[in-house]
């Protein structure tokens, strides 16, 4: 196979004709009462002629003389704000935002004497007051305080907000089902065919200006979440001219410059996230397999053309590092003042993890129900090394005049992990043997996203129009996944390979493509409703997805007896002498066929058109009502295993579905607020789930079963909370919701007689009641001394229940038939993968005028359902993962140009484990990983 | 004074395009007929077989073959003028009878996982197999040039395995399911497939008759990590006739019973690449004149397991021969787990090694051997070399009972060609293991 290496490179040339003698105020105007941008209003300096208006967006800049001026805001009906003391000096832009109110009848005048640059935490604070939707945000300062370099790392300080595997976030404990991760507002596809959501692990969190999490649904977002929706929004344009590059190295104790790391001989682009053609599939998919017996030399050169490398090397491995760089301008462009920005990121992360004594088990209760000790079935345990290397480029270009602005912005994120493993498996239920396992394994993911937006308004700016497109393409290729195993003969301790124990060596190679296309229009209309002021949006989208994916599998047989020769040598399997050929008549060749039944194709289209109006019913009582409609079709195109089920763009989905919504926000007094709201949400199955697809994947020994007769989920949301505002960032905030689930989905042991089969299915209802509490508060109140010191804790209390299916040998009956004396039941347990609850707590101390930053950070959830158990197969719990980091930050130079930090994750050594549980049994080990106490220093310097 | 400032800045994004929709690998060119060499299933240097015949006569009008795939779901006649090919998985659903005629044979066709072939009698199908031994029905592979009116081909012997899958068949007789419940799906098929289900309340259940047959180079990978048996008896009840099989060159057991009820008869053995004959789930029919012929890629002769739930249920063996292969890796006489339950009367052994042994693996196996509920009686065995009492052929792992001591009472060792009891030989004349002279 050829792969072609294309480099697309992007020059930006840009010409300033800067004024050195002069420096720059500028900022953004906030609307509080519409709780938006403030358009055209006027910015002058008191006692100059000098003066701009912002622009639609609310932004203005202005260029002046060095010196210290008094800025006035002002526009008619609002309350004039002054700003005094802004100091601007030679070349460098003053930073200035404000946010004004309607003057309702009295001309007071209102002195603001601070000034906050715009992703502080207490403007992300202040847009989440505003906002009448709930909503968690988290700035890119924030990304510093708690030493994130990756989003994943980074949300799970938002309240109710945990990530699974370090990859995928649950909002309010709920699955990633029920999460929602748009990039830019726009959906992007996920990389993982087994997940509904986009992966957080391949955010740097360098290109990104802000995460925000939406709890409650308003009509002009999709209505496919109900947990949360966590749009990630990448960097803009700067307001001045900046340059930065970062390095950083990590290093784990346990994991680092080990000489027992395991990993195996790759491709020399490896470091560089992807496979340089080493990997690919060696032979054309419809070559067919001679056999010995066809005494055709052919089968030996195709042998030859497979690697032959099936075990990993042990040897010293590097610790992690990374290394970032960013670009930023702004320019003004002809006369009208008109703005053209852009912003260039490029970061590149290369890690090395292994885990010594890794484990995978399974274990089942005993027959007897009188008996409560777990027996076990398999246990595996042993080694795993990985190599993971992440190049994300991301380019952002915008243009802006004072009634429009364009962008377009360029995303591609590259990644390869490399995987080797060395186990030894012990099979006790209906089998006893002893196998050795090598699993080779080389995952290449990547994502290639535009975004071209336009936004407009009209004169007065009473209309807004905005419209965006984003075509993506995802790609996720696993290549060459190689398994070998041995199993041991202990009467006369050889290692031989036998097909029908322990499987005969297999090559894996999975491709899965992505196509995505999205595009919406939202209007908005300002407008007077009950005197005052209200906004009228509508719009709609269209997104288009198609996904492709495809399975080749081959087999190393071996005609005659000479396996144990290799002596438990996976690299001997294919070594030049231990190859058939017609000579030898002995040795290792491939067979193999592309099986139709393990691969598919489907596309889904999703049309959507809402309206919602925000308006103020009184003073104090303001109101989102709206109305959204979404048609949602899946088309599938596959078969089955028998072959007698061929469908070919099978409409397996039609639905048309209204999703009203109400969020009302109450004002007590000027810092709290008292907020209620409902809406309808939906959760549609995957292109996997909503398959007849059956695949047996050989690295788990699991089969999963599609289900085409899946139908969408429906959520009812209720929401309600309170919330007190304090200065200086500080928040108290009480919340509780309750959800019920119609036809939620979850993925079943298929039934209690084929406990390694899956499949995804409409479970009975289900409802979820939780609490949240939050509180961010400094310690300004014992001295002020110690207002530099803040506490943060949130913590979120979930109840979930979900009745058992008790049609015939289902969970209900099958679990009733298997308990144990004492045992209490009712039919009902918790959903799968909902944790009863989340614990985020965090110290912080703050010093931007020494540069000083330090924090501790602790993070945990409840021991969460994973594996539903059925028959004598005990259900999977994730248990919870203490996770304590500390993190130290110190800026030098007079511009606070320079910034190292330390950071020490997992400083209490948890595992991250998951464990069988029966009534009156002892826990057992279901999987096993010891993720270590990394410790990170980096250098970021800016100019 | 002004100053020019350029800003050149360069982003490499990475755009990998992998040609994975336009294959272009080249095919590697197999055998054909002008190559001078022979391969293939030609009988001479390109001659015969698929190329033209040797003696540069006329083959005559070769018959068409005909496909076998999909659900069957009314009755069916394979007759024995043609060469039918089973393609993928073809099902005897409920309600349907395949009827095969003497004489009859059946090629598998190549395949792994969804696309292994297999003939599959489910719950409620029936098959009527009725081979004579001067005409017996024959499964074996595409590959095989066995052709009509022969009863074995000349290009592969039983070292060939797993060139196509194998039979199973499926029925409502109770079995021993772990979790207690009375169905299960047979290994190796998807879960949602429902012609895979066995087990019921039916003892008596009859899936038609299965005599005269031999299953020849079976086994692949049907799926799930799965080998396929040569013939799988999943459930099958007392009212099916299974008599006179033969299974060959099989990559996984030879003959395995999951649970069930149905008697067998007259059953060979030969060469597998796993167990003989496997006993799971309580199967408590009786195995009257069966002959296990170990390979050197075998495992256990005898594999026997006990009920994977509550259900009990003792098979008995009556008869039995096991020639072993001293220089296979495993390939011990008896393997006997999870609480195995049963009978074992009259057996010969002969050709094993020292190691190679019959061995009690657990207690519940233990505790069945104490109270009688697994038994031993007749066996005449010749010693290995360097073994000089039956008790070294036996052993109890759990070390809790005197199954060792015990074997000089229900054991003797005895010089090969002297016994007196196992299976009677004389009616496997018909078989492929004949044939070959394995015993």
């Amino acid at each position: 196979m050829k792969t072609q290496f294309s480099v697309v490179l992007f020059f930006c040339l840009f010409i300033s004709l800067a004024q050195a003698q002069t420096g720059k105020i500028s900022g953004s105007i906030f609307d509080v009462e519409a709780n938006d941008v403030m358009p055209f209003a006027n910015v002058s300096l008191k006692g100059t002629n000098t003066g701009t208006t912002s622009d639609f967006e609310g932004d203005y800049s202005l260029t002046v003389e060095p010196g210290t001026y008094t800025v006035v805001f002002s526009f008619v009906g609002y309350e004039t704000v002054e700003v005094t003391e802004v100091l601007v000096k030679k070349g460098e832009v003053t930073s200035l935002n404000v946010e004004m109110k309607s003057s309702a009848g009295a001309l007071d005048e209102v002195i603001i004497t601070t000034t906050t640059a715009r992703d502080t935490e207490a403007s992300v604070l202040n847009m989440q007051r505003n906002a009448v939707n709930l909503s968690d945000g988290l700035s890119s300062q924030s990304f510093d305080k708690i030493g994130a370099g990756e989003v994943s790392s980074a949300v799970k300080t938002i309240p109710g907000v945990s990530v699974q595997g370090g990859k995928y976030v649950y909002v309010r404990g709920l699955g990633d089902r029920y999460t929602k991760s748009i990039l830019n507002g726009m959906d992007v596809p996920g990389l993982d065919p087994d997940r509904n959501t986009l992966q957080m692990d391949i955010f740097p969190t360098n290109i990104l200006d802000n995460v925000m999490v939406v709890k409650s649904l308003t009509a002009d977002s999709p209505a496919d979440f109900t947990g949360g929706m966590v749009n990630i929004i990448t960097k803009d344009f700067p307001s001045r001219e900046e340059y930065s590059v970062s390095l950083g190295a990590t290093y784990n104790p346990s994991m680092h410059f080990n000489s027992d790391f395991l990993q195996y001989e790759g491709g020399n682009t490896d470091f560089l996230g992807f496979d340089d053609g080493t990997r690919d599939r060696p032979v054309n998919r419809s070559q067919s397999f001679p056999r010995p017996f066809d005494n055709d030399a052919a089968l030996t050169r195709i042998t030859e053309r497979f690697n032959p490398t099936l075990g990993g090397t042990r040897k010293r491995n590097n610790m992690d590092f990374s290394l970032g760089f960013t670009a930023g301008n702004q320019y003004d462009v002809g006369k009208k003042n008109n703005k053209l920005g852009y912003f260039a990121s490029l970061s590149y992360k290369n890690t090395s993890e292994y885990f010594e004594d890794f484990e995978n088990n399974s274990w089942l209760k005993p027959r007897e129900t009188s008996e409560f000790e777990l027996r076990p079935a398999r246990l595996l345990s042993g080694d795993v090394g990985k190599e993971n290397a992440l190049l994300s480029g991301l380019t952002g270009l915008a243009f802006k005049t004072k009634q429009s602005k364009y962008q377009l912005n360029l995303l591609h994120i590259q990644n390869g992990e490399s995987t080797a493993g060395n186990f030894q498996e012990e099979v006790l239920v209906s089998d006893a043997i002893k196998v050795f396992r090598d699993n080779l394994e080389y995952t290449q993911r990547s994502i290639t996203n535009a975004l071209l937006s336009g936004k407009h308004t009209n004169k007065d700016a009473s209309w807004t129009t905005e419209w965006k497109i984003s075509p993506s393409l995802s790609r996720v290729y696993d290549k060459d996944v190689r398994i070998t195993a041995f199993e041991y003969n202990p009467g006369n301790n050889t290692y031989s390979i036998r097909p029908s124990s322990s499987e005969s060596p297999t090559r894996i190679w999975r491709n899965l493509e992505e196509v995505n296309l999205a595009g919406k229009v939202d209007l908005t209309k300002r407008h007077q409703l009950f005197g005052r002021n209200a906004s009228l949006k509508f719009g709609g989208g269209y997104t288009y997805k198609q996904r492709d994916f495809t399975i080749d599998q081959y087999q190393i047989l071996i005609q005659g007896s000479i396996s144990q020769n290799f002596e438990g040598d996976p690299n001997q399997v294919l070594a030049p002498g231990n190859i058939w050929t017609p000579e030898n008549q002995a040795g290792s060749y491939i067979n193999g066929f592309y099986e139709p039944a393990n691969t598919y194709d489907a596309y889904n289209t999703n049309g959507s058109a809402y309206v919602s109006e925000e308006f103020n019913l009184t003073e104090n009582l303001k109101a989102i009502l709206g109305l959204r409609l979404e048609k949602f079709d899946l088309f599938y195109t596959g078969q089955n295993n028998l072959g007698d089920l061929i469908l070919e763009d099978e409409h397996l989905i039609d639905k048309t579905d209204l999703f009203p919504s109400a969020n009302f926000i109450y004002s007590l007094n000027s810092d709290s607020n008292l907020r209620l709201s409902y809406s309808r949400s939906t959760a549609r199955p995957s292109f996997k789930e909503a398959s007849i697809a059956q695949i047996y994947d050989p690295l788990t020994n699991r089969t999963f079963i599609g289900n085409i007769d899946l139908q969408p989920t429906y959520v009812d949301n209720i929401d309600a909370r309170y919330e007190l505002y304090g200065g200086d960032a500080q928040l108290f905030a009480v919340s509780a919701f309750y959800k019920k689930f119609t036809d939620p989905i979850e993925l079943s042991v298929y039934s209690d007689f084929s406990a390694d089969n899956f499949q995804p299915r409409n479970v009975n209802d289900a409802t979820v009641i939780g609490a949240e509490i939050e509180v961010r508060k400094n310690f300004g109140f014992i001295t002020e001394g110690l207002k530099k010191l803040s506490a943060n804790l949130n913590v979120s209390v979930i109840d979930s229940r979900v009745e058992m299916d008790r049609s015939p040998s289902g969970e209900f009956e099958s679990r009733q038939r298997n308990l144990r004396p004492g045992e209490e039941f009712d039919g009902t347990r918790q959903l799968q993968g909902q944790s009863p609850f989340l614990i985020n707590a965090g110290l912080d101390y703050t010093d931007p005028e020494r540069g000083w930053q330090a924090g501790i950070f602790y993070n945990t959830q409840g021991k969460t359902l994973e594996l539903v158990g059925l028959g004598t197969v005990p259900d999977v719990y994730t248990m919870p993962f203490h996770s304590l980091n500390f993190n130290l930050n110190k800026s030098f130079g007079e511009e606070k140009n320079s910034t190292i930090s330390l950071k020490i994750s997992n400083i209490l050594g948890d595992d991250i484990e998951s464990k069988f549980q029966s009534f009156g049994a002892e826990d057992q080990i279901f999987s096993l990983r010891t993720p270590g106490t990394p410790i990170s220093l980096s250098y970021s310097y800016k100019f | 004074m002004k100053k020019l400032i350029i800003a050149g800045f360069a982003i490499a994004t990475l755009g990998l395009t992998s040609c994975s929709e336009d294959d272009d690998m080249p095919i590697e060119q197999l055998a054909t007929c002008t190559d001078g060499i022979q391969n293939g299933n030609e009988t001479g240097v390109d001659c015969g077989g698929a190329c033209a015949p040797c003696d540069g006569g006329d083959n005559g009008a070769v018959p068409q073959d005909e496909d076998l795939s999909g659900l069957l779901s009314e009755d069916f006649t394979l007759t024995n003028d043609i060469i039918w090919e089973l393609n993928g998985k073809f099902v005897v659903g409920e309600g349907a009878t395949l009827t095969i005629e003497p004489g009859t044979i059946i090629k598998g066709q190549e395949g792994t996982g969804s696309l292994a072939s297999a003939l599959i009698v489910a719950r409620g199908g029936r098959i009527m197999a009725e081979g004579t031994a001067e005409e017996p029905i024959i499964f074996t592979s595409i590959n095989d040039n066995i052709d009509l009116g022969e009863k074995q081909g000349s290009n592969l012997d039983e070292n060939d395995r797993g060139l196509w899958g194998g039979v199973l068949i499926l029925g409502n007789a109770p079995s021993s399911f772990e979790g207690d419940s009375e169905e299960s799906q047979i290994e190796g098929i998807p879960a949602d497939d429902e012609f895979g289900r066995f087990g019921g309340n039916d003892a008596d259940d009859d899936s038609g008759v299965f005599k005269y047959v031999s299953i020849r180079h079976g086994g692949a990978l049907i799926g799930s990590g799965n080998e396929i048996n040569g013939l799988t008896l999943g459930g099958v009840g007392a009212g099916t006739v299974i008599d006179h099989v033969e299974v060959v060159g099989n990559v996984d057991d030879g003959i395995e019973w999951f649970g069930g009820t149905v008697n067998t008869s007259n059953l060979v053995v030969f060469a597998g690449g796993d167990d003989g004959l496997d006993i799971d789930m309580a199967y408590s029919g009786t195995i009257t004149n069966a002959l296990a012929i170990q390979g050197a890629e075998s495992d256990h002769a005898l594999e026997i397991d006990g009920p994977e739930g509550t259900l009990e249920g003792a098979f008995t063996i009556q008869d039995l021969s096991i020639i072993g292969d001293a220089n296979a890796p495993s390939g011990a006489i008896a393997d006997l787990r999870d609480g195995a339950m049963g009978a074992f009367n009259n057996v010969y052994v002969r050709g094993f090694n020292d190691i190679q042994n019959v061995e009690i693996d657990d207690s519940a196996s233990a505790a069945n051997y104490t109270d009688g509920s697994l038994s031993f009686s007749a066996w005449e065995i010749v010693l290995p070399e360097g073994v000089t009492s039956v008790s070294s052929i036996f052993e109890d792992t759990t070390g809790s009972t005197d199954f060792s001591n015990d074997a000089t009472n229900f054991a003797t060792a005895i010089e090969q060609d002297q016994e007196t009891v196992g299976a009677d030989l004389s009616v496997f004349g018909w078989t492929y293991a004949s044939f070959r002279g394995a015993f």
